[in-house]
Parts: structure tokens; C-alpha cells; sequence
């Protein structure tokens, strides 16, 4: 388990969000909204901008914990032609819904750090591709694109400079593909979200064959923040390697399933029971996904994990895009993995061939099992689909993410599969039956 | 004679300038056009393509990967409902049960029989919070219950005293929960931003995953 500073500090994300309204343009400014912007433009060069990012500390918070000060200054300096920031607003991974939380209660916040970043890349121009099922954040943010402009804060000349900046949306239409970032480029392209094989990474070849850093919505989110306070602010919360304050989405089975913004390094328990009210009564936990469906899970026995990133990586798992999904002693987990397999299956691009063919084959083993005509043959296929999955056999991590949500479950509740597949009994829904 | 009206045509004639690269409009000019003629029909995709100067083929590859371009006839309201892990967890699949007898249909995209209704089961809908939720007309409905969709039906049926949208569904509740890490046991959050605990814990049917 890693360490657990002491407190230190206060919310950096919600810090305004008690504040009514603080979606409108004068409420977010009144509070100290846009006044990053306004120092970055007139007073900054973008390595300053770049050297503060980097001394906060800040990782990547859609899932791969990137630094993101490396990410920016990956993308050429040099560069004749446009530069631009991609917006990740496509939040899709199951059981995650801290970007809708953020953008739905302060949309300026990241319209402000997506311009920021826009600046320290040497771009003029923020592109945000929002999945087409957030009608209202969309609606939002184009209210609010349209008051930063009206107040002069975007456009040819934020706060009276020569730096020309804006912010724009676009609208995706519904792939869980697109939340991987050449995906989404191809997307913002107009095409069939295909990821792209890499190299050229985006930095080089990113957007419309620009050089391009893509960025979640949380990461940037927390921008404005580190540039009022400093990087070294931010860098006194969390832990060692893991820098800072991050949201987590808990669902599920726990009595107050909910947004928490958290300081890295507090453990699953204490969100779980402590912030997310714990189990429904009468119910135990059994088991979590750590950070979306796409983390391995852990079973109830290693709530006392800490949300340190890289701790972690260490079990195998990841701290992802924050989603932490909970399932009691009610819930049977062969059932869950079916139910998440035919999703992975089902938003396959189709590109490589074995997540095309790996995850439907899964879903049709599962179905198998679930209708009692499973055996030692389906375990057998279920363990060998899984690691044909994984290891990097495909472009992109969605099929990984396949293949950890069959072998994490069936690492810690092989019991559960046995009794499927050998006893055509599911001990989870006979108690429930005889309870 | 089109398919899609002139000022429509005209109006994704303008839309490649918007962008860095004219491709780039092909969806924006899809969702205009399905927004038009209720749902893509192969001429109004082979009208969006003359106007984008793109491939009839390339149009319709693009109309067919995106769930939430529908190349069939749809009802004019339609529940998607997510039956993802966390929504089916608390009761997704009981909801897509309910919405189906209430709606008089079998299965999913089957036009109810006055064609104001249809339903799709939807992956996450990433408001994982209120689950179970499903979307309809662009608006995310949140703690579903009977009930619920029974009133919102209803709604829809005799839409006489007021538009059933959006009100008061801004941002969930207000305030943020922090959490310090070494907090002892029963110490609260600076703030609590959690929902109202459920009244009791759901019994598992059959069908729920």
C-alpha cells in the first residue's frame, strides 16, 4: 500500500462548485475564473506555461496518467502550419462520469484550460469533441464559447493581445472507439473511427496531419487552477509520483453513488464506504473495477488499495479514467464480465482481427455458460480468448480491456466460473432464492 | 424532387469552411439531415454527399459506424436506455422490460404502433450516478423507475400543459466532496456530493447481468 500524506490543501476541481449559476460567465470571473488566461496571454511565454504545468506535476486523467507538460512539449516548437489542442470530452468508459460532472457545472473551467493549452503548444486553436449523448454539456459549452468571445477573453485578441485563440466543438455520434485518441482524430476528420497505427504519434500527426496534444477533459479542467496557485501547490497534494486531486465516479451497488473529487492516495475504502456510504444494507461488497470497466478488477479483500497511480500499475490494475464501479455479494460476476464482454464486442472498431473476432467469440462462450451448456472447454476458451486479447496484439487498448475484464474475474473468482461451467449453478442467485 | 429541402442542402453546402480539412463536415451534415427527414434513407445520404462533393459510398461507410446515426424509421420520441454494468447493476433491464409493455413493442427500434415511441438498449451513457438513466429527446432521464416512464410516456401521449425538457437537470447536485486521505473512520467530507441512498438493496432477476 502506498503512503498517506496528511491533509494538505482543499478541493482544486469543485473548488466553486457550492457557488450557484457558476456555469455563467460573470459568476465563474467574480470567483477568479479566466484570471489564468489573462495573466498566461499577457505575461507568460509558453515554456513558463509548460515549467508550471510540469512542476504541478499533472498526469493525463483520462486513463493512461501521462504527464501532461511531457505530452505538450512533444509537439514541434517549430512547426510552419497549425497547431492544435483535441479536446477528450468523449466519455464512454463504463461507470465513469466525472467529465459530464465537470463540464456540466463549469464549462468555463475548461474552456479556459483548453485555451491555456492551446498557448503553451504554440496553437491558436482548441478543438472539443464531445460524444453526441451529452446534449446538455454541449449546449453548455457553446453558451459558454459564445460569452468568452462576447467578453473579448477568445478570439483574434483575448484580453486586448495579439494571440489570436479559440474554442470549438464537435460533436461525435456515438462510439465508445472514439475515447481513444486516434480514433477520435480520425473522427474529428469525418471518418469511420478507426485507431491509427503509431508512429507518427499525434504530436507529430495529429489533427487534420497537425501536430496536436489530446487531452481529457479533466486534465484540463484542472489547468486554470495550477496557474493561479502554482504549480507547487498543486504538487503538495497526493503522493510522491502521483501529484494532485482527481474525480472519481463510484456506481453501483453503494448507498450514495456519486462525483467525489479525492486526493490521490486516499484507499478504495475510503471512497467506497466513506464517501459512497458503503454497500446497500444487509449487503457485502465483493468486488470493484478500480478506475472504469476497462481496469482489472479487485476483490473486496484489497479495499485498502490506495488510488496512487502507480501503485496501481504495480497490482496489475490501473486508477483509469476514475470510474469505480461496485458489485456486492447480490450481483454474480460471471454475469457481469458476460455483460461487459458483449460491450467490448459490440464497440470494436474492426480493425484488428483479434478483438474483432476475440470478443465475439467470448460473448458466444459466455452465452454458453450462462445457458448451462458450459464445461472445462469453455474455461479453456475464455483463458486462451483472453490472452489473444491482450499483449498488444492490437492497435488500440480495446481489446485488452477485453481481456482484463476475463482474466481478472476469473483470477479471483474462478469459483464462480467452476460452477457455471461445471455445475451449471449459480450460488449468488441460489442464495438470493433461499435468503 | 429531394429528399431534403433546399434551404437544408444549402445550409451543408456551408459547413466545410468550418472546419481545417471540408471532410470534417460529413457528420454535422448527417445530423442535419436525419434531424430533417427523421431518419437517413439512402437518398438523403446520397443528396449530403453531392453537397460535401464526397463519395454516396464513403457517406453511408461514416452514416453506419456511429450508433446514433439511424439508417431505419424511428419513433419520434425514443428511450435509450443504458443496460451497461452500473445501470444493470440496479435494475437497467427491469427498466428496458417496463418500457417495452408500456410502449406496446417486442424489440428494439420496433416503431410503437401510434410511431411516437421506439427503444434501444444503449452502452454507457457516462451518468453513471443516477443509474439506472436513459436519454430521451436529448435530455438524460436519471433514477428511472416505473413510474417514471410511465409519466414520461404520458407526457409524450397528451403533450398539452408544457414541454417536458431539460428543466432544473443542470449539473447534479451542487457541492463537491473532498476527500482528504488519513480522514478517520466516520469523519465526513468537507462537503457531501452523494445521492440519497437507495431504499433497499434489488433483488436479482434472470435477465440482469
Amino acid at each position: 500500500m502506498a503512503e498517506q500524506r496528511g491533509t494538505v490543501g482543499g478541493p482544486v476541481l469543485t473548488e466553486w462548485f457550492a457557488t450557484a449559476d457558476l456555469h455563467k460567465l460573470n459568476v465563474y470571473e467574480s470567483l477568479g475564473g479566466y484570471s489564468a488566461l489573462r495573466k498566461v496571454v499577457k505575461e507568460m511565454t509558453a515554456a513558463q506555461v509548460i515549467d508550471e504545468v510540469k512542476a504541478s506535476g499533472l498526469r493525463g486523467r483520462g486513463g493512461a496518467d501521462f504527464p501532461t507538460a511531457t505530452k505538450w512539449s512533444f509537439v514541434p516548437k517549430d512547426h510552419p502550419g497549425p497547431k492544435y489542442i483535441v479536446v477528450n470530452a468523449d466519455e464512454s468508459e463504463p461507470g465513469s462520469a466525472k467529465d459530464r460532472y465537470l463540464m456540466e457545472n463549469s464549462p468555463h473551467m475548461l474552456i479556459e484550460g483548453a485555451a491555456i493549452a492551446s498557448f503553451a503548444i504554440g496553437g491558436h486553436a482548441a478543438w472539443i469533441y464531445i460524444r453526441g449523448e451529452y446534449d446538455l454539456p454541449f449546449e453548455m459549452l457553446r453558451d459558454a464559447i459564445s460569452e468568452a468571445h462576447a467578453k473579448g477573453y477568445l478570439g483574434d485578441q483575448p484580453f486586448g493581445t495579439d494571440y489570436p485563440l479559440d474554442v470549438r466543438l464537435y460533436r461525435g455520434h456515438g462510439a465508445y472507439i472514439c475515447g481513444e485518441e486516434t480514433a477520435l482524430l480520425e473522427s474529428l476528420e469525418g471518418k469511420r473511427a478507426q485507431p491509427r497505427s503509431r508512429p507518427p504519434f499525434p504530436a507529430v500527426k495529429g489533427a487534420w496531419g497537425m501536430p496536436t496534444a489530446v487531452n481529457n477533459v479533466e486534465t484540463l479542467s484542472t489547468v486554470p487552477w495550477i496557474m493561479r496557485h502554482g504549480g507547487a501547490e498543486y504538487a503538495k497534494r497526493g503522493t510522491e509520483k502521483s501529484k494532485g486531486t482527481r474525480m472519481v465516479t463510484v456506481s453501483g451497488d453503494v448507498q450514495k453513488p456519486g462525483n467525489y473529487e479525492i486526493e490521490i492516495g486516499v484507499t478504495y475504502r475510503h471512497i467506497i464506504e466513506e464517501l459512497a456510504g458503503g454497500p446497500m444494507p444487509g449487503r457485502k461488497i465483493k468486488v470493484f473495477w478500480p478506475g472504469g470497466s476497462s481496469a482489472k478488477v479487485l476483490p473486496a479483500s484489497m479495499l485498502d488499495t490506495s488510488t496512487d497511480l502507480d501503485g496501481l500499475k504495480a497490482l496489475g490494475t490501473m486508477g483509469g479514467s476514475g470510474g469505480i464501479i461496485v458489485m456486492d455479494d447480490s450481483h454474480c460476476v460471471v454475469k457481469g464480465a458476460a455483460r461487459l464482454l458483449r460491450f467490448y464486442a459490440f464497440e470494436s472498431c474492426g480493425k484488428c482481427t483479434p478483438c474483432r473476432v476475440g470478443g465475439n467469440w467470448a460473448v458466444r462462450t459466455y452465452e454458453r455458460i450462462l445457458a448451462g451448456q458450459g464445461s472445462q472447454i469453455e474455461l479453456g476458451i475464455l483463458e486462451r480468448v483472453s490472452d489473444g486479447l491482450q499483449n498488444g496484439r492490437c492497435l488500440c487498448g480495446l481489446g485488452d480491456a477485453a481481456g482484463w475484464v476475463i482474466e481478472s474475474t476469473m483470477r479471483h473468482f474462478r469459483n464462480e466460473y467452476e460452477e457455471h461451467c461445471l455445475h451449471n449453478v449459480c450460488s449468488v442467485e441460489a442464495a438470493l432464492v433461499n435468503a | 424532387m429531394t429528399t431534403l429541402s433546399e434551404r437544408l442542402i444549402e445550409e451543408i453546402r456551408e459547413l466545410p469552411a468550418k472546419y481545417p480539412q471540408p471532410r470534417s463536415a460529413v457528420m454535422p451534415a448527417l445530423d442535419l439531415a436525419q434531424e430533417e427527414a427523421g431518419y437517413l434513407t439512402a437518398e438523403a445520404m446520397s443528396e449530403v454527399a453531392a453537397a460535401l462533393k464526397l463519395d454516396p459510398g464513403y457517406v453511408e461507410g461514416v452514416a453506419t459506424f456511429y450508433t446514433l446515426f439511424h439508417l431505419q424509421p424511428i419513433g419520434k420520441h425514443r428511450f435509450y436506455v443504458c443496460t451497461n454494468l452500473s445501470c444493470t447493476l440496479r435494475g437497467a433491464n427491469e427498466i428496458v422490460e417496463h418500457v417495452k409493455g408500456a410502449i406496446g413493442v417486442h424489440e428494439a427500434g420496433e416503431l410503437s404502433k401510434d410511431g411516437l415511441f421506439s427503444y434501444e438498449e444503449v452502452e454507457c451513457l457516462g451518468a453513471c450516478e443516477y443509474a439506472p438513466v436513459m436519454r430521451l429527446d436529448h435530455r438524460y432521464e436519471k433514477d428511472l423507475t416505473n413510474q417514471k416512464i410511465d409519466g414520461l410516456i404520458a407526457e409524450r401521449r397528451n403533450p398539452i400543459p408544457s414541454p417536458p425538457r431539460g428543466e432544473g437537470q443542470q449539473g447534479g447536485a451542487p457541492g463537491a466532496g473532498f476527500a482528504r486521505p488519513g480522514a478517520s473512520r466516520g469523519e465526513s467530507p468537507l462537503k457531501g456530493e452523494g445521492r440519497k441512498p437507495a431504499a433497499a438493496p434489488r433483488r436479482r432477476t434472470k435477465k440482469s447481468g
